[in-house]
């Protein structure tokens, strides 16, 4: 099996989580997944992994930076300065997932950029030096990092679910 | 790292441990101090612990599980891709070598281009392209190269009469004239008139394509005009291909608009076949180029903004409202082989100072 067609088999699923987790549309995911596989193909890189989620990140910046620009034209459209559209839009995408999906998704918003990413990459299976080199930080910087960025997601996580178990008593 | 009991392994390296991010030395330190110490095992059982809390909750942010394409397809868009791109970049170097051979009137815009013709130019020789070009068209193109490289009796005059700057004005209405009543008769060309010779415009009612079936489908007037009244209209920005004679300027009727008409200028290879360049309002020169190929199998595709397109018979670049198109009764090879030639010659002319 080319060395390819087997980054692709073993990767594809961890691109597309990676990239919903920027994106949080599963459509959209799987449209940027396949862009950066697509990429890949023609590139042929020497590193494909790390440069699979580079491509990967970059992608879903671009995207995010579409969205504030498709944000703005709305609020211009709406021509209704209390309303932010954009917290119309994403209630409307979290009633799709269902409560802890949303809950964590709120908590992983309270981290910083670089916490995130570096959480993320992590978790979509890249290496210390791998990070690292993505993400412009000193190797030993990673581990920092990351201690911190699962810290506060789970600190964030775990108050989240204090504030809903006051709010509703029942809740399990 | 870890020398004594009293210093407690930090958090950010219990990360790493777990993480497995460590060298094996480091990882020897750390288990043998963790063997000692009480508080730092219950430290890494919490980092642990967090560990996978994070894992879990992250496990919930994904989409639902779906299988992605096959690689065998995926591989397959992107070769397309790669294949399309190659196209686009080959017609951009076709189009530098088209603006390099013809040079000024095309604006600043079109210097960008220049950098990538002469290497796309230079060291190509026309033989190897030749497999590619069929039966009587491979003597065309030769013949339109050998009339630029080799500069045989008459041309010869032409050139020198006209220097190789892009800014020179194109070889001289008598000798042009001349030039195709000796060639072959053309369906296109006027038979026998001496085109450019008459100094007031004719009218006439076709822009006369080298498509014999060209038809006016434009409803547009095109004026055969002298070499003469073209400079005087056009200035310096008198489309053409430096090194061959013209034989005709035909001018469109104006807009009525303060856009400069469409204009086409008529050229000759030394076989008698005439390669047309054509400047003007992009929807003017998109229906010529449409009107020009009537059957539906292969109609010239509509250039769109800053376009470059290209097939048998014609190739053309836009440049925001505008489009500049050549077109020669010859395969899209040939045309593109023959002004590089032309290019070629028209260097090495001006490196040797003839």
């Amino acid at each position: 099996m080319d060395e390819l067609e087997k980054l692709y088999q073993t990767t594809y699923g961890a691109v597309v989580r990676f990239l919903y987790r920027k994106v949080w549309d599963a459509d959209r995911a799987e449209d940027l997944a396949q862009e950066v596989f697509m990429r890949l193909f023609q590139h042929r890189p020497e590193k494909p992994r790390a440069w699979v989620f580079a491509v990967a990140a970059n992608l879903a910046r671009d995207e995010a930076r579409a969205a504030i620009r498709r944000r703005k034209h709305l609020t211009l459209m709406t021509n209704d300065p209390g309303q932010a559209p954009s917290r119309i839009a994403a209630a409307d995408e979290i009633v799709e997932h269902d409560e802890q999906m949303a809950a964590v998704q709120e908590a992983l918003g309270t981290l910083t950029h670089r916490d995130q990413e570096v959480l993320l990459l992590w978790d979509a299976g890249l290496s210390y030096p791998e990070i690292a080199r993505q993400t412009g930080l000193a190797v030993g910087a990673v581990g920092t990092t990351l201690a911190r960025a699962r810290r506060r997601l789970v600190d964030a996580y775990d108050r989240q679910h204090l504030d809903d178990s006051r709010g509703h008593a029942a809740h399990s | 790292m870890i020398r004594e009991a009293m210093r407690h392994i930090p958090e950010e390296e219990l990360h790493a441990y777990l993480d497995q991010a460590l060298s094996r030395t480091q990882c020897v330190e750390i288990e043998s101090h963790l063997a000692a110490c009480d508080r730092c095992r219950l430290e890494r059982d919490a980092i642990a612990s967090l560990r996978d809390r994070t894992t879990a909750l992250l496990a919930t942010l994904a989409p639902r599980r779906r299988i992605g394409p096959s690689f065998e397809l995926l591989s397959e868009r992107a070769a397309a891709r790669s294949a399309r791109r190659a196209g686009r970049l080959r017609a951009a170097a076709w189009a530098a070598s088209v603006l390099l051979a013809i040079g000024i009137g095309w604006g600043a815009r079109a210097i960008e281009f220049q950098g990538a013709g002469p290497a796309e130019a230079a060291p190509i020789a026309a033989r190897s392209e030749d497999p590619a070009v069929e039966g009587p068209l491979r003597d065309s193109s030769a013949a339109g190269i050998e009339l630029a490289a080799e500069a045989p009796a008459e041309p010869a005059v032409d050139r020198a009469a006209a220097p190789r700057s892009r800014s020179a004005p194109a070889p001289a209405p008598r000798q042009a004239t001349g030039n195709a009543r000796e060639a072959p008769p053309l369906a296109s060309s006027p038979a026998g008139r001496p085109a450019l010779s008459e100094p007031s415009a004719t009218m006439t009612s076709s822009g006369q394509l080298p498509s014999e079936s060209f038809n006016v489908a434009t409803g547009t007037l095109f004026r055969t005009v002298s070499w003469d009244r073209a400079r005087f209209e056009r200035g310096e920005s008198v489309p053409r291909i430096a090194g061959l004679p013209v034989v005709e300027v035909q001018l469109a009727g104006s807009r009525g608009d303060d856009s400069r008409p469409l204009m086409v200028v008529a050229q000759q290879l030394e076989s008698g076949q005439v390669i047309r360049t054509i400047e003007g309002p992009a929807t003017d020169v998109n229906q010529l180029l449409a009107s020009q190929r009537p059957d539906a199998s292969s109609p010239w595709p509509t250039i769109g903004d800053d376009g470059i397109a290209g097939a048998d018979g014609a190739m053309a670049v836009r440049r925001g409202d505008r489009i500049l198109a050549i077109t020669a009764p010859l395969p899209s090879d040939s045309l593109r082989a023959m002004i590089r030639r032309l290019n070629a010659s028209e260097r090495q002319g001006g490196e040797s100072g003839q």
